[in-house]
């Protein structure tokens, strides 16, 4: 990061909400017993599908 | 009152769903996404190469007013997707699996049962709206230049209108609908009829909700208020206010169950 000249401190609020988002989505998702479609495919999604993963979760996943 | 005991329930709902925590982060990724990404785009471009040695790019100076009209754009798009998405199933929802039947078997009115649905969504809406511009004011403060507190307040208050409208649109369509996906559906679809209405006689009609961007645009540049954005905030006000009465008679005349 440093060598493009990107100021680390103006991007570290968005790794935050990223981190967050995750935290937040495992929490939910080890709450949730009965998803809309797989389980497991919904903790893959919110692992590794950056910001959108959780927020889908959040929407689409549980069961309402 | 019946009124603030609802609505507290929804509160506590939407703690235990994480909808206070998520929805905040998301309103503010919505509304840094484009000012950090115009900013950062020369470097971007740097980072990815593939151009030939020696090519120049002029980026245009960007203006404050203009990046703060970006987190605005996207607000209409995500902030409005988002709002409609945690709005849609709060009256089909519970009409759906029967809690609506165990709220109103009590003596709650209807009215004070769709008014605290809706005072609920529109605190969580707007409150996750007023801190995400927050945070895209500081950033395009340090980033692009000053936007003054007189220019940010106004600009956030007019534009909650648009956001009161959505939600009030989606709580209209609970009433109407009782699966969330038609929900959700119907009130994209409106939406997106609105905006192609609004498209075509833009030059007509100058105080339609859709119209409340382009003269908090317009507000920015000249600096003080047109005329025509109080005659939009006016009839947003006054769709959203007949929106509600309608839900509260759509509501009663439906039957519950299906």
């Amino acid at each position: 990061m440093e060598e493009l000249g990107i100021n680390f401190a103006l991007l570290a609020p968005l790794l935050l909400i990223q981190l967050l988002l995750a935290i937040i989505g495992l929490v939910a998702w080890f709450k949730t017993e009965e998803t809309n479609g797989p389980r497991m495919l919904w903790l893959v999604i919110i692992l590794l599908v950056s910001y959108i993963g959780p927020i889908l979760f959040f929407i689409f996943g549980r069961r309402q | 009152m019946q009124w603030t005991t609802i609505v507290k329930k929804e509160m506590l709902e939407d703690f235990r769903n994480f909808k206070w925590v998520w929805v905040p982060l998301v309103f503010i990724l919505i509304a840094i996404m484009d000012p950090l990404t115009t900013y950062y785009m020369p470097k971007i471009m740097d980072a990815v190469g593939g151009m030939p040695d020696g090519t120049v790019f002029e980026m245009p100076e960007v203006s404050p007013y203009t990046a703060i009209m970006m987190s605005l754009t996207e607000m209409s798009m995500f902030g409005v997707l988002v709002a409609v998405a945690i709005t849609m199933a709060v009256i089909a929802g519970e009409r759906k699996s029967g809690v609506a039947e165990l709220i109103l078997v009590k003596p709650v009115g209807y009215f004070t049962y769709i008014l605290a649905k809706w005072t609920e969504k529109v605190i969580l809406i707007l409150a996750s709206y007023i801190i995400g511009m927050l945070v895209s004011w500081y950033y395009i403060n340090l980033l692009f230049g000053e936007i003054t507190i007189g220019e940010f307040v106004p600009l956030v208050l007019f534009y909650a209108l648009w956001l009161i409208f959505v939600t009030t649109l989606t709580i209209f369509y609970n009433t109407l609908f009782k699966t969330p996906g038609i929900v959700i559906s119907v009130t994209i679809a409106t939406l997106l009829g609105m905006h192609i209405v609004y498209r075509i006689f833009q030059h007509k009609l100058s105080w339609f909700p859709n119209s409340l961007s382009s003269h908090i645009g317009d507000m920015l540049n000249s600096g003080s208020i047109p005329s025509e954005l109080w005659g939009a905030s006016l009839v947003t006000i006054l769709v959203s206010v007949v929106l509600l009465f309608a839900s509260r008679y759509v509501f009663r005349t439906k039957e519950m169950a299906n």
